[in-house]
């Protein structure tokens, strides 16, 4: 019998000893409260605290340790990142993306881009010069030697195995050959008469977002022609007879609004023989070398001291056009004082 | 006999009053016939101050001190015609109704807006705002604006609102439960008026007004008696004492509280009829000023309250501070200060756990649901926490811990002590009914007694059917009625010929009766009484069927039993009889009562009964496992020190074997002065020597007493006591009945009050109710305070989690010019969908093993959120899961042609409207429309990899020691939780026309996989963690980690 009582009793006790401790820890606390310290003296202990020694609360065995804890934490989570990401990449090849056309996110719209962009600002398309001041359009001319210097220089860039080659629509280029994109046929857009900056009537390079594996479906036929293609390029198409010199990704430059159409004045487009992008330069593979094709759109007689928007729109079968989600064109604004 | 001496003196038991009153000649504010002095021109500051010297000053009355004839005319009123109509339709205009004020109220709006800008909504609406500003300064400027501001802002608002307007909701709800309680039945009174006798509502009585009060009513206003027969009220809603007190015209004492001409506001008649007249009404009564004083005392913020302001303090910091050090960078980096505004936006919003109120809300009303269908009534919501951090519990003993029911504990005959059965359900002992000694012990009981059952009980049980008549009558009544059956019957045989009833100064009651043997001539004489006045009128003792005469020998036997049985704090009683001779005493003699002309004395001693009033059976278990929980109970009461300690010792709150220095100063025989006090663990402190005590002194009995019984307090007293343990840093819960504990109620962290036998006051002081007055369901109560404490603790931990992941992408978009990984809408997506469910499905989680094994919290050190909590959440989990984002992030870029250094750096040209063929890694060149296609599918992969990683997060904070597979995963709420949040994830990726309306994209399904590593590494390492928690206790890790 005593020895159940015992038993019984000792949680109790057990729990006495327990609360006790507890009862001092209040207890300290309540003392502590007692020498009450001013807010900035607390923040100063808090900072350094002489009598523990405490930066930030911590000694410095505390610091150390908690530290070293981190760091080893994050060496590791940083080790499984990189075991992750050196996974990962085993999958991936360097020179074809892991999806492409419709499988990727970037899909089978490409749109278009021009040169040269505004170098203060990325968030304007406004191309904005005094073409009787050399200082001022100078940073356009230089923007656009710098982007066309491969076209100039294709050496520069063909590294390796890429072999440059002069393409026709019946003359393809081979696995590892890239076509010539060739820098005479751009008319009075080239680099020794300043591309026509200078005369203030610009040229404006265009050039077909690149889309691994993407390739053209042409518009062949008259008939097949959209009712909402301008005049000037379906002339232009029908005057070519050749279906086979058709095979191009047709290109046509107009002012946004109305007004703008009144304002822009004449345009030229380089290449002179077709008004676009030659369908042998498709489909973009990634190789070494391989340079967009371009067609320089050369204002003959903007309306100066108006900004004028132009929309400048690829035509095929296959690029879908939207003005709101600039698919298959492109906008800039044109402003010459 | 000392303890004797005590335990019988009628004015004993009165002393909680006369300690506490302390004579003053304090001015009340009051002129003469108790009206306000000028009240208005106190202010609200002064009137706080005064408050408790209010309450010390007690009553300054003279009213029972005056002569009728002067109380009549002070009142312009007349003992038999009363106030005339026009005096008393005047008296109600000056004075008001006769009812307490009910506590102030919030107004509603108050309580609305209080939600709508409260906590983290004032961050939102700066969110919002910023915002609005932001989409009207792009809107005055760009012709095109992006209405992403615009949206954001009103999501951000539409989020504050919502959450708003749902916490009002919940908080309305629960108080509408409270509004049940308010509902009084309307009570009546007889007023004389113009000599007419009225009957109407209590509450236009008015000062003055002569009233008529018979047993059964409860007493409409204070009144002084000028009129009375018989009558006694119970005033121990009012002192805490269980013992019906007479009432007369006499004036016998100079406190009005002890003197015999008052009656009290809202305490009962038990007997008899008395005239009055109202001399104070409404919250000038006694019981108005304590409910009074109750109301007014600021009862300050409940602990999960303060949890959860240091919580938002802290967030908002972090919030604020990143925000600003962004802004700063920002502007430095050479951003827009437009750009630098949106992502000061982004960094509050990803931030602050929107949905994290809410779900405290939740996991708070299902608690308190919870504890409804066990009987626990939450009035507060917040309550249902404090409960579970309690560290102290202050418990009244009357009808708290005891049944409040006088029941006959002990009986001593044939020199021997019989226990009685005590229990609520009869389960207890059983004795021999059949002895002579108990047949002649049991008629006296049955027939020297005037206590009646109440009609209309037959269905009741025994112990529980009301009584007119005293308590102890109404004890040895029950008592009898279950020996020997139907009392009333035998009362019935044995016809009352004559009867003195028990008076002060003889301490005895004597009656005389017809014997129900017709063959018997004799009467029969009954008395019974205090046991030394009875033993002094006898000169036999029956024992064991025998009259033997009453020598020295039977003497010390009768003086061992009454000392232990007064030793154990009952209320012993003596009983003796006589068969009167039938030659002296024939049939039809007429017995005297005024003047005996019949012998009192050489009479036959029978024995001794002793009545306590038992403690409940649950009571011990429940006590022993606040213990074994760190709680310390104190018991507080009005009654007296000896039975205190004896209820005390029988529920356990003072433990066997543990002593008190009056114990060891007997022990040792040595003076109390001499003993040291820290060397005895328990203590029973007496009112009077409370009230001499310094607030040091009353600290250190605190302090190092674990087992403390406070006996005959007041008040004001208890209110000192749990004023003494909240400074001692306790989170103090009371636990009360009457309206003398209502100030303590109000005051105490929790204040607990019995729903059945509470008093109105004393409910409407507390926090929370316990509908079956059962003590243990307090347990109960502590065990869901306490599960609700760490299952928010675990919500708050896997909510905040997740905001590492969230703010991380927006420092990563500054620091390093990559597009942006996540959105501030998908970021609402998480906090407001995906993570709400298993959130709140955290409180249906079960305890972990220890919850009542372990010591209350400590209110300064173990707060909800706390530096191991987010040292956890930000700066491991957190870090985990945001590594997996960033992975599916640089996985989803890399795969469409993005490779991840080409991405650094990219943010300006990326985010340009203008440049419409950005070029990445393969050459492939991509308009602004594919990018931010791209860029949205990458939100929507890194919010899928977040959730992907919270199902982890989720499963490792069911516990904070426990190993999962201990745990278990029977929490079907939480499961529910896993695959609800995955069905939402996946009808945000997959509807069609989410890219418009969220921007959320349909992902490749392997898109999902690159985060299941991560969430596996969070899960081993977590597991890894609690087992060398486990392995470790008190180690270096768990002080770092265990949160």
């Amino acid at each position: 019998m005593p020895n159940t009582k015992k038993n019984k009793q000792q949680p109790h006790s057990r729990a006495m000893s327990k609360q006790d401790e507890l009862l001092a820890e209040q207890t300290r606390y309540f003392l502590n409260i007692n020498k009450k310290i001013s807010k900035t003296e607390a923040l100063k202990q808090f900072i350094w605290n002489p009598e523990t020694k405490a930066f930030m609360g911590r000694t410095g065995s505390s610091w150390s340790k908690i530290g070293l804890f981190y760091l080893i934490f994050y060496g590791m989570l940083a080790a499984m990142v990189a075991i992750c990401m050196w996974v990962f990449f085993q999958t991936l090849n360097p020179r074809i993306p892991k999806w492409q056309l419709e499988r990727s996110i970037i899909g089978t719209n490409p749109g278009l881009g021009f040169r040269p962009l505004p170098r203060n600002s990325t968030e304007s398309a406004l191309i904005w010069f005094q073409g009787s001041n050399k200082k001022n359009y100078q940073p356009w001319v230089d923007s656009l030697l710098e982007f066309l210097d491969g076209y100039y220089f294709p050496s520069k860039i063909a590294k390796g195995s890429g072999q440059i080659k002069t393409c026709s629509y019946s003359d393809f280029p081979n696995e590892d050959e890239v076509c010539e994109v060739d820098v005479r046929e751009w008319g009075r857009c080239n680099k020794d008469e300043f591309f026509d900056y200078h005369r203030s009537s610009p040229c404006i390079f265009l050039k077909l977002n690149r889309i691994y594996g993407w390739k053209p479906d042409y518009y062949l036929y008259d008939h097949e022609l959209p009712p909402e293609m301008p005049k000037q390029l379906k002339d232009h198409i029908r005057s070519i007879n050749n279906t086979q010199d058709r095979k191009n990704i047709w290109v046509s430059c107009e002012g946004e609004m109305p007004s703008d159409k009144e304002y822009i004045g004449s345009i030229t487009y380089y290449p002179n023989n077709f008004q676009g992008f030659p369908g042998y330069y498709f489909p973009y593979l990634n190789k070494e070398g391989y340079l967009s094709p371009l067609v320089a759109v050369r204002f003959e007689r903007p309306v100066p001291g108006i900004v004028i928007n132009v929309e400048c729109r690829a035509w095929a079968k296959n690029i879908k056009y939207s003005r709101m989600d600039r698919t298959g064109s492109v906008h800039f604004e044109l402003l010459i004082d | 006999m000392a303890s004797k001496g005590q335990l019988n003196d009628e004015h004993g038991r009165s002393d909680s009053y006369r300690v506490a009153t302390v004579p003053s000649s304090y001015d009340d504010h009051k002129t003469a016939d108790g009206q306000p002095k000028a009240r208005r021109k106190v202010t609200k500051k002064q009137r706080k101050a005064g408050d408790l010297d209010d309450l010390k000053q007690e009553l300054d009355i003279d009213y029972h001190k005056i002569t009728p004839e002067e109380l009549y005319q002070r009142f312009q009123t007349h003992p038999e015609n009363g106030l005339s109509h026009a005096k008393a339709k005047e008296n109600l205009e000056r004075d008001g109704p006769n009812a307490l004020t009910p506590p102030k109220t919030t107004p509603e709006w108050v309580k609305f807006c209080k939600n709508l800008f409260g906590g983290f909504a004032l961050l939102l609406w700066i969110g919002a705002i910023l915002c609005f500003i932001a989409y009207g300064i792009q809107a005055s400027t760009v012709e095109e604006p992006a209405d992403d501001n615009l949206f954001l802002g009103i999501v951000l608002a539409a989020v504050v609102i919502v959450t708003g307007i749902f916490s009002y909701y919940q908080e309305s709800k629960s108080s509408k439960i409270m509004e049940s309680f308010k509902n009084m039945v309307p009570q009546f009174a007889t007023v004389l008026r113009e000599g007419e006798k009225l009957t109407l509502r209590a509450e236009d009585l008015v000062l003055g007004d002569v009233v008529e009060v018979k047993f059964g009513d409860r007493i409409p206003a204070d009144i002084r008696i000028i009129e009375s027969r018989g009558f006694k009220v119970d005033n121990s809603s009012l002192t805490g004492e269980s013992e019906p007190q007479s009432r007369s015209p006499e004036f016998t004492h100079e406190n009005p509280l002890e003197t015999k001409n008052l009656a009290f506001f809202s305490t009962n008649a038990v007997e008899g009829t008395a005239k009055g007249v109202v001399i104070s009404c409404g919250d000038n009564t006694v019981m108005g000023r304590i409910a009074g004083l109750a109301s007014g005392l600021d009862t300050g913020e409940t602990p999960i309250a303060k949890e959860i302001h240091h919580f938002i303090h802290l967030i908002t910091g972090v919030a604020v501070f990143l925000g600003v050090t962004f802004f700063i960078i920002a502007f430095i980096l050479g951003y827009h200060w437009l750009d630098a505004v949106i992502f000061l936006i982004g960094i509050i919003v990803a931030n602050v756990p929107e949905g994290l109120l809410a779900t405290v809300t939740v996991c708070l009303t299902l608690t308190a649901k919870r504890m409804a269908s066990k009987n626990c009534l939450v009035k507060n919501l917040e309550a249902v926490e404090t409960l579970g951090s309690t560290s102290t519990i202050c418990s009244d003993k009357t009808g708290t811990l005891t049944q409040n029911r006088m029941t006959v504990a002990h009986m001593w005959f044939d020199n021997q002590i019989i226990e009685a059965d005590t229990t609520e359900d009869q389960s207890g002992v059983q004795y021999d009914r059949t002895s002579p000694g108990f047949k002649a012990l049991s008629r006296i009981a049955t027939l020297c007694n005037r206590a009646e059952f109440k009609p209309g009980q037959e269905s009741v049980p025994i112990l529980k059917r009301e009584v007119n008549g005293d308590a102890s009558e109404a004890a040895l009544l029950k008592c009898m009625e279950l020996a020997l059956g139907d009392v009333m019957s035998i009362r019935k045989k044995n016809k009352k010929i004559c009867e003195v009833p028990f008076n002060s100064t003889n301490k005895y009651q004597v009656s005389i009766h017809e014997n129900e043997d017709p063959n018997d001539p004799r009467h029969i004489l009954v008395m019974k009484g205090a046991p030394e006045r009875i033993l002094e009128r006898c000169s036999t003792i029956f024992i064991c069927g025998k009259e033997k005469v009453l020598d020295e020998e039977m003497k010390e036997a009768f003086n061992n039993a009454y000392l232990e049985l007064g030793g154990l704090g009952e209320r012993v009683l003596g009983f003796c009889d006589m068969m009167l001779p039938s030659d002296k005493y024939p049939i039809g003699y007429k017995f005297n009562s005024d003047d005996p002309n019949f012998p009192l004395d050489g009479l036959r001693f029978v024995g001794l009964m002793s009545m306590i009033d038992p403690p409940r059976a649950a009571v011990p278990d429940a006590v022993a496992k606040c213990r074994s929980a760190g709680i310390k109970v104190i018991m507080v009461t009005g009654d007296h020190p000896i039975t205190a300690k004896a209820i005390a010792k029988s529920v356990g709150i003072i433990s066997e074997g543990n002593e008190t220095v009056e114990d060891i100063a007997q022990r040792l025989n040595i003076p109390v002065s001499e003993v040291n006090p820290r060397e005895a663990k328990a203590a029973v402190v007496h009112g009077s020597d409370l009230r001499d005590l310094a607030q040091d002194q009353l600290d250190e009995i605190l302090r190092y007493h674990t087992e403390i019984v406070f006996a005959r307090t007041s008040p004001q007293q208890k209110l000192i006591i749990v004023e003494g343990c909240q400074r001692m840093g306790a989170i103090v819960a009371v636990t009360g009945d009457g309206v003398n504990d209502s100030p303590a109620l109000k005051k105490a962290d929790i204040g607990v009050a019995m729903g059945i036998a509470g008093s109105d006051v004393s409910k409407q002081a507390a926090d929370m109710i316990l509908l079956d007055d059962n003590f243990a369901s307090i347990v109960t109560g502590v065990e869901e305070g306490r599960l609700i404490f760490d299952n928010l603790k675990k919500s708050i931990a896997y909510t905040l989690t997740s905001n590492i992941p969230e703010i991380s992408p927006f420092l990563a978009f500054i620091l390093c010019d990559i597009p942006l990984p996540l959105g501030t809408v998908t970021i609402l997506c998480i906090d407001l969908g995906t993570d709400m469910v298993p959130a709140i499905s955290l409180a249906y989680e079960a305890p972990e093993s220890d919850i009542m094994k372990r010591q209350p919290r400590d209110p300064y050190r173990d707060n909800l959120v706390n530096r191991r909590l987010i040292s956890m959440a930000y700066g491991q989990i957190g870090m985990i899961q945001a590594a997996a984002g960033f992975f599916v992030y640089f996985v989803i870029m890399a795969e469409n042609g993005f490779l991840p250094m080409k991405l650094f750096g990219i943010r300006k040209h990326w985010d340009s409207k203008a440049i419409n063929d950005l070029s990445d890694s393969y050459g492939q060149e991509w308009t602004y429309k594919d990018r931010k296609t791209l860029e949205y599918t990458c939100h929507t992969a890194f919010f899928v990899s977040i959730v992907v990683v919270q199902w982890a997060d989720l499963i490792i904070c069911k516990t904070r020691r426990n190993s999962i597979v201990h745990q278990g995963m029977r929490n079907w709420a939480l499961n529910f939780g896993i695959v609800f949040e995955t069905a939402l994830a996946c009808f945000l990726s997959y509807t069609p026309g989410m890219d418009k309306g969220l921007r959320m994209f349909p992902l490749k399904f392997v898109w999902w996989l690159p985060a299941i590593p991560f969430m596996l590494s969070i899960f081993i390492y977590d597991e890894v963690r609690r087992f060398y928690l486990r392995r470790n206790p008190g180690g270096w890790l768990e002080q770092e980690t265990y949160y």
